[in-house]
């Protein structure tokens, strides 16, 4: 019994140490082996763009695909497995995973404006008329059209929507507090552009939360929020007491591990990974993918 | 002061009506709208879709899979545990490696998920899937596991410690090697208190979301192998509920009503099985 016991012991600390060894070591991109479909939870404004751009508007998900609930958890798994194939806002990517080319076309940002890459989608702030009124919404809403919220979104690699040169003019000894939620797509570049308006307008208050899109437009619907953040094309039905404003626009990147040997993928293999309806046409591995 | 008292004992009872209620009233007629055979037994799962369906049986299968899986680990582990630390190991070991233990319980699940994330699902994915992929039944179950460690292993230990240890003397007495005692005397006579760790367990890895959904993959079909990335009804509301509205949402609170029910059964068969056996001793005491 001592010598099961003392075999059990030695088993776990051996499965222990290997665990804590897998953070180096790991397995190697092979093209023959199944693609690991990653992609986002439904609702998510990431998601529902990117389905819609290639063609596969309210189409179930594939089988075997991983969820992940957020931008950073799709980086985090891609950075992780090799076979990995997923899709994140532009403004996420970090040198981790590899953005691969979407028809031949790289997406920068000067692609995106030109619109020569094909997947990218606004990044929108929906709000009922009347909140705009309140004096420090106004001043808000005025920044975002302003110049000094341009260079914010441009040098944050997003694609700014408007050209002004008119900067935002400082209104003395405003208050307020400014709520805002919605996209986590959106999220990052509006805490900045958040602090920056607190730093000017250094009696105004706003709070920043993500949610996702759907969040975004229930809380500018229901008026728990000044302002309610998504990232797809504003459909009023979702919420028919508010207008919207594009603050910027975002491109998609595909990504996959820095160990895929894959440059480039067409719109139309892309299609054919993500949809569960391709039949014969549909791409399992990566040797399906055209080079 | 009385009122004080008397409200404080009623609030535990109101928020729990208040619970069932609003499950109850936003749930059903949901099911009812959907059909109930298509909601519980329906195989597809996609409520934005053009055509939504709102089917679960593969989320019930999945979490049916994960926690039986989670408890067969984590009662394996942890009953050896108990025993270990109840008479084989050094005394002065037992109370730094119990407290060691009741910490485990402490750490808060995402903690967990986030361990699980980043090594137990790489290591099933490069070590142990045959597919490639780390998401899935094993990972959940492994991540849950080791969560329910510490409620199976205190409530075990307590129970060995309260069978009187005249009956360890006495198979002793008798001949019984230590091994023998403590398996074939001393584990039975705790069975009962073992049975409530367990279905404490299964309570906990049933209603565990956080860390799951962060190791299941979240794929809504059925499980065909352990390997697959598939989603467990919490996870399904967890992941929906910020997200989606309308039908969609209405569809998660049905969930709820589920999972619910689910937990419901589990207490009141537990109760059924303690009671059941507490007759039976009342009995045999009788006809003795």
């Amino acid at each position: 019994m001592k010598k099961i016991f003392a075999l059990i012991l030695t088993f776990a600390i051996v499965i222990c140490s290997i665990g804590a060894l897998t953070s180096c070591g790991g397995a190697r991109f092979d093209e023959n082996k199944n693609i690991s479909v990653v992609t986002r939870e439904d609702g998510s404004g990431t998601k529902s763009a990117f389905m819609e751009i290639i063609g596969l508007k309210g189409k179930t998900d594939i089988s075997g695909v991983i969820v992940a609930s957020n931008t950073a958890s799709v980086l985090v798994e891609v950075k992780n497995n090799p076979l990995a194939i997923g899709y994140d806002s532009l403004g996420y990517i970090t040198d981790e995973v590899k953005m691969l080319k979407v028809d031949g076309v790289e997406a920068t940002i000067e692609n995106i404006k030109n619109g020569s890459y094909k997947i990218s989608r606004p990044l929108n702030i929906v709000y009922q008329e009347s909140s705009i009124n309140h004096e420090a919404n106004k001043a808000f809403f005025a920044f975002l059209q302003s110049s000094d919220a341009q260079a914010i979104i441009t040098d944050n690699g997003y694609v700014s929507t408007n050209d002004t040169t008119t900067s935002y003019t400082v209104i003395p000894g405003l208050t307020g507090e400014i709520d805002i939620s919605g996209s986590t797509s959106l999220l990052p570049l509006m805490e900045k552009l958040a602090m920056k308006f607190e730093s000017i307008q250094d009696g105004v208050k706003i709070t920043v939360a993500g949610g996702g899109s759907g969040t975004g437009y229930n809380n500018a619907k229901n008026g728990v929020s000044d302002f309610g953040m998504i990232s797809e094309d504003f459909n009023p039905s979702k919420a028919d007491n508010c207008t919207y404003y594009g603050v910027a626009k975002d491109g998609i990147a595909v990504i996959v591990n820095k160990e895929n040997t894959f440059d480039s993928i067409s719109l139309e293999d892309l299609k054919n990974i993500y949809n569960k309806d391709a039949g014969d046409s549909a791409i399992k591995t990566w040797a399906g993918v055209s080079k | 002061m009385h009122g004080v008292f008397l409200f404080s004992a009623i609030f535990s009872i109101l928020a729990l009506a208040t619970i069932t209620i609003f499950l109850f009233v936003s749930g059903v007629p949901f099911i009812a709208k959907t059909g109930f055979a298509e909601f519980l037994f329906g195989s597809d799962w996609a409520p934005v879709a053009d055509n939504p369906s709102y089917g679960i049986f593969p989320m019930i299968v999945a979490t049916l899979y994960v926690t039986a899986l989670s408890v067969i680990i984590g009662v394996g582990i942890g009953l050896l545990t108990s025993i270990a630390l109840y008479k084989f190991c050094p005394k002065r070991l037992v109370t730094p490696v119990r407290q060691m233990i009741n910490l485990l319980a402490g750490i808060p699940s995402v903690i967990f998920g986030l361990f699980g994330m980043t090594i137990i699902v790489p290591f099933v994915r490069d070590y142990i899937s045959p597919t490639g992929v780390g998401y899935g039944i094993l990972s959940a179950s492994l991540v849950l596991g080791i969560m329910i460690l510490p409620t199976i292993v205190s409530v075990s230990l307590d129970s060995l410690n309260s069978v009187p240890s005249s009956y360890y003397e006495g198979a002793l007495a008798l001949g019984a090697t230590k091994e023998q005692a403590t398996f074939k005397v001393m584990v039975p006579s705790a069975k009962s208190g073992i049975l409530a760790g367990v279905v404490l367990a299964i309570g906990r890895a049933i209603g565990e979301t956080m860390a799951v959904i962060m190791v299941i993959g979240g794929s809504p079909e059925m499980p065909e192998s352990i390997f697959q990335s598939v989603r467990t009804l919490t996870a399904n509301i967890a992941m929906g509920a910020l997200e989606l509205q309308g039908d969609a949402l209405s569809a998660l609170i049905a969930t709820g009503v589920v999972l619910f029910v689910f937990t419901l059964i589990l207490n009141v068969s537990f109760s059924l099985l303690k009671k059941d056996k507490s007759e039976k001793k009342e009995k045999r005491g009788e006809s003795k």
